[in-house]
């Protein structure tokens, strides 16, 4: 029994180590390669690639217009790509809704907070999936109420209590809450659409936190924001869209602000003009 | 403080209220010399109101979803004109005639629905159209004549339980129904207190449960009494029980069920209910149709009270039934209310124009009171929430509602939730 139950164990050790070793030349679990988007004569993305590994944050940074938000819109099922190919952990997917890219574990947290004030936090975490007694059942409340607040001690959130209307918490508290809904579905690829947007410094940096606690969890993590601070302190790589193409990847540990900046103007180094020196 | 939260739960508007009804009853019982805590008197404010409560009951669902309802009483009139006739002239049983009714109602209410739902005119206007359209088809339809309808109708608006078995002194069926509300409050209270250790919250202490029990338990003694004692041959009102069942329906309904949350979550925020896969038309269209049923029952209940149809039934109904849900505690914005509130809500209504009537003040001064009560209760409400206070028990509450979930650098291991699950239950 003992030797038994020793060898599962090994096994697993074992398999936790193959994950480990593959690590290096591991599979994204979202990976987006040449993918066109056009409206009309506009073209949004073209030939576009990303990629998001599991427990990694990915900034998606651009001017306005540069088509980081059509980029999250594809991924996260709003829009279809005319061409290109999206896939999660290795299949290709078409991903034709939100509902769809739930079902493949894309949850996208939407820059305006659709959250319901009136109501509490667990009601606002499990709005539009309510947990039931049994199939036909009612509200399964106190299950709720316990997964929200296991949701919010997961991601480390101070809220005064579940039963609280929204209405009553900060903007940083209502961010957590946004994101914390979009995990009850234990999605693989969370999107952030500008979740700092609006706040202030200490909610920001709360959500940032936040953000961290997602890349611990394991999830990969797409941030969009026009913050290059935030995103330094918190993604692990940088991409730039420019025009609707990439234009640079940046490790945000080493890369320098300037250099990021001038990806997404779009600046090259000018060859000194010979009258100038003199 | 925790305890005396559990004692009272629920938000200060309702508890206000109680308060308040509790408080006039006694002013008013006081003033006449003791005309209102009689049996007889009892039984009149229920009978008499039973309708404007059971429309209240829907139209506080409409108020949360956003919307309001101003056909109720026109929908009322004309379901009683169309059950007088069809009893009378077309010889169907009184069972099938109720059942006609409500039919009607729910006919009435998809139509409303539809409007509302997939086409998106604002409630307000499907229901003025609404209330002209059905006040015209009920005078078109009886030719304002007043119809009268038979025995088994009159006894659903104005019977008493009847009496049976041996003789204890009350009319048995109220003593019945006090014992088995008597069961129903304990019996909740004790899985109260289950469930609450059960998911490992702190306790309740045994003195919160007795003094949450003992007011509660005495009113109803007291009410039992008071309904049962009554002159041979009255007993609690059939309307009245009527109402009970719907309370406790829709008490359910609006607090249990995804619909009845669902309901709350389209009149809190309309786009966020529908991103987060909210079918907000499917919710409007029920909230309207139910309305309509309601308004239907209201109606053939009335028509049992008063013995007759008539082309004036249900005139300024809507506005008793919108005027009890705001007493209630609902906000005018939607999203806000609960279905008991609305019943002391009316009630409150119910006593005032009782109480003076008894007092013998005329109606030209009752309306002003009503009046004034209606906008003293809305006030505070809009008060409240320019303060910045949810309510005068989450006011004591503040200090300790703060960090009740531990989300400290402790993590997930940081040991359970500290009182913040029995706090839950002892709420509900």
């Amino acid at each position: 029994m003992t030797t038994h139950q020793g060898d599962w164990t090994m096994a697993l050790d074992e398999e936790a180590r193959m994950t480990g070793e593959n690590a290096g030349t591991r599979q994204p679990v979202l990976a987006v390669r040449q993918v066109t988007k056009r409206f009309g004569a506009v073209e949004a993305l073209i030939g576009v690639d990303l990629d998001v590994h599991a427990g990694e944050v990915v900034a998606l940074v651009g001017d306005n217009g540069a088509g980081k938000s059509t980029l999250a819109k594809i991924v996260s099922g709003v829009l279809q790509p005319d061409s290109g190919q999206v896939r999660i952990a290795g299949e290709p997917v078409t991903i034709g809704s939100p509902a769809a890219a739930h079902a493949l574990g894309v949850s996208t947290v939407f820059q305006d907070l659709a959250l319901c004030e009136n109501l509490s936090v667990a009601a606002n975490i499990f709005l539009g999936r309510e947990l039931r007694v049994s199939a036909s059942g009612p509200m399964d409340l106190a299950r709720m109420e316990l997964e929200s607040t296991k949701i919010l001690r997961d991601l480390t959130v101070g809220v005064p209590s579940v039963l609280a209307p929204v209405r009553d918490l900060s903007a940083g508290q209502r961010q957590a809450v946004a994101i914390a809904r979009t995990l009850t579905t234990r999605p693989r690829i969370l999107v952030l659409d500008e979740p700092t947007a609006a706040l202030s410094v200490v909610q920001t940096a709360e959500v940032l936190m936040l953000v961290e606690r997602l890349r611990a969890m394991g999830l990969g993590v797409i941030l969009i924001s026009h913050n290059l601070a935030d995103l330094r302190s918190v993604a692990d790589r940088i991409e730039v869209l420019r025009h609707g193409r990439n234009a640079g990847s940046f490790d945000a540990a080493t890369a320098a602000p300037e250099e990021i900046i001038a990806a997404i103007a779009g600046a090259t180094r000018v060859a000194m003009p010979s009258w100038a020196r003199r | 403080m925790t305890s005396l939260k559990e004692v009272f739960g629920g938000g200060a508007r309702q508890f206000g209220m109680v308060f308040a009804l509790v408080a006039l009853i006694i002013v008013f019982h006081v003033a006449t010399g003791g005309k209102v805590l009689t049996p007889t008197n009892v039984q009149n404010i229920i009978n008499g109101n039973s309708y404007v409560l059971i429309l209240a009951i829907g139209m506080v669902l409409v108020i949360i979803a956003g919307h309001i309802d101003l056909s109720v009483g026109s929908v009322a009139a004309v379901v009683g004109i169309i059950v007088a006739l069809a009893i009378r002239d077309w010889g169907i049983p009184w069972w099938l005639g109720i059942v006609l009714g409500l039919a009607v109602g729910a006919v009435i209410g998809a139509w409303q629905g539809f409007w509302v739902a997939y086409v998106g005119i604002p409630g307000f206007i499907t229901t003025l159209a609404g209330m002209m359209l059905f006040r015209g088809a009920n005078q078109y339809i009886g030719k304002s004549n007043t119809v009268p309808v038979p025995a088994e109708i009159q006894f659903l608006g104005a019977g008493y339980l009847p009496e049976w078995g041996p003789s204890t002194g009350l009319n048995n069926s109220t003593l019945l129904l006090g014992l088995l509300a008597v069961a129903a409050v304990v019996h909740a209270e004790v899985r109260r207190r289950q469930s609450a250790q059960r998911l490992g919250g702190e306790s309740i202490a045994p003195w919160v449960s007795i003094a949450r029990l003992g007011p509660l338990v005495a009113v109803i003694a007291a009410a039992t009494f008071l309904f049962g004692s009554g002159r041979v041959g009255t007993s609690f009102p059939v309307s009245g029980v009527i109402l009970v069942v719907l309370v406790l329906v829709y008490g359910f309904v609006s607090t249990r069920t995804i619909t009845g949350r669902h309901v709350y979550a389209v009149g809190g925020n309309k786009i966020a209910a529908s991103l987060s896969g909210v079918n907000i038309r499917r919710t409007n269209f029920l909230v309207m149709m139910n309305m309509s049923i309601l308004a239907a029952l209201a109606g053939i209940v009335f028509v049992g009270r008063s013995t007759a149809s008539g082309p004036f039934d249900g005139t300024m109904w809507e506005l008793d039934a919108i005027a009890a849900v705001f007493i209630g505690g609902a906000a005018v914005s939607g999203g806000v209310g609960t279905v008991i509130g609305s019943l002391i809500g009316g009630l409150v209504m119910a006593v005032l124009n009782n109480g003076l009537q008894l007092m013998g003040v005329g109606s030209d001064s009752t309306q002003m009171i009503k009046g004034l009560v209606l906008l003293a209760a809305v006030a505070f409400d809009v008060y409240n929430k320019v303060q910045g206070k949810p309510s005068i028990i989450g006011l004591l509450m503040r200090s300790r509602r703060q960090s009740e979930i531990p989300g400290g650098p402790d993590g997930p291991e940081a040991g359970p939730v500290k009182g913040s699950k029995a706090d839950t239950l002892a709420r509900r």
